[in-house]
C-alpha cells in the first residue's frame, strides 16, 4: 500500500502513518512519500518504538519514499 | 550492574535563541564534556533556539575571552555530538531550511520524544 504525503508537515505524517499501517496486513509492506524534511528521522524512530521495520528509504531530491513492514 | 555498564546518554535541548548569548555555550560544553566522560551526547534545537544554527550566527556570537560560539559547535561535532534541528521551527522563524548548518540533522516531534524518553539524563536551555 503507497501512502502520499507531500504537502504536510510534521507532525502530520506520523499521525497517518500510524492510521494506516493497521490497514496492511501483519508482513507486509506501507510505502509512505513524503517532502517533510524532519519525515526520514521521525517515522524511523516512530516505527522502531511501534515495533514496526523500516526495510529501506531512498531520498531524491526533497523527496523521501520509505518502506515500513507492519510486525504486530 | 549491568545497567551501570551500558553507555549513558545526555540530550540537551536548546530552544534560547541568538537574542540571549550567553544561554548558547552550556550545551555545546556540556556535550563535548559528556563525550569525554564516554557518554553519547546530542543537542536538539527548536524554537528560537533554531537561529544558532543558522548558518553564519554561530561566528558573529563571542563573549568575552571565551572562543566564538562557532569554534565551540566546531570542537563538539569533532568531538562527536549530535546536533538536530526542529524543522517546524525553522518555519516558525520564518527561516529557509536552507540555511541550516550543514552537520545539523533535520527532524520533528516523533524525534525529539524519542530522544528524551532514550537518554539518561536532559537539559533544557
Amino acid at each position: 500500500m503507497e501512502l502520499d504525503l507531500r504537502g504536510l508537515y510534521c507532525p502530520i505524517p506520523v499521525f497517518r502513518a500510524r492510521e494506516e499501517i493497521s490497514n496492511v496486513g501483519v508482513g507486509e509492506e506501507l510505502v509512505i512519500i513524503a517532502d517533510d524534511p524532519a519525515a526520514e528521522e521521525d517515522l524511523r524512530r516512530w516505527a522502531k518504538r511501534a515495533g514496526h521495520e523500516v526495510t529501506g528509504s531512498q531520498k531524491e531530491g526533497d523527496e523521501l519514499t520509505i518502506r515500513i513492514r507492519r510486525m504486530r | 550492574m549491568m545497567e551501570d555498564m551500558k553507555r549513558k546518554k545526555m540530550l540537551y535541548v536548546q530552544t534560547s535563541g541568538i537574542d540571549a548569548p550567553e544561554r548558547l555555550y552550556a550545551p555545546f560544553i556540556l556535550a563535548m564534556t559528556a563525550k569525554a566522560m564516554e557518554m553519547d551526547a546530542a543537542v536538539y534545537f527548536l524554537i528560537r533556539g533554531i537561529t544558532v544554527i543558522k548558518k553564519g550566527e554561530a561566528a558573529k556570537i563571542k563573549i568575552g575571552s571565551f572562543p566564538s560560539l562557532k569554534d565551540v559547535m566546531d570542537q563538539a561535532v569533532e568531538a562527536g555530538v549530535e546536533l538536530y534541528a526542529c524543522a517546524q521551527s525553522c518555519e516558525l522563524m520564518n527561516m529557509p531550511k536552507g540555511d541550516l548548518e550543514s552537520r545539523v540533522k533535520v527532524a520533528g516531534a516523533a524525534t525529539l520524544n524519542d530522544l528524551v524518553v532514550e537518554s539518561d539524563g536532559v537539559m533544557y536551555f
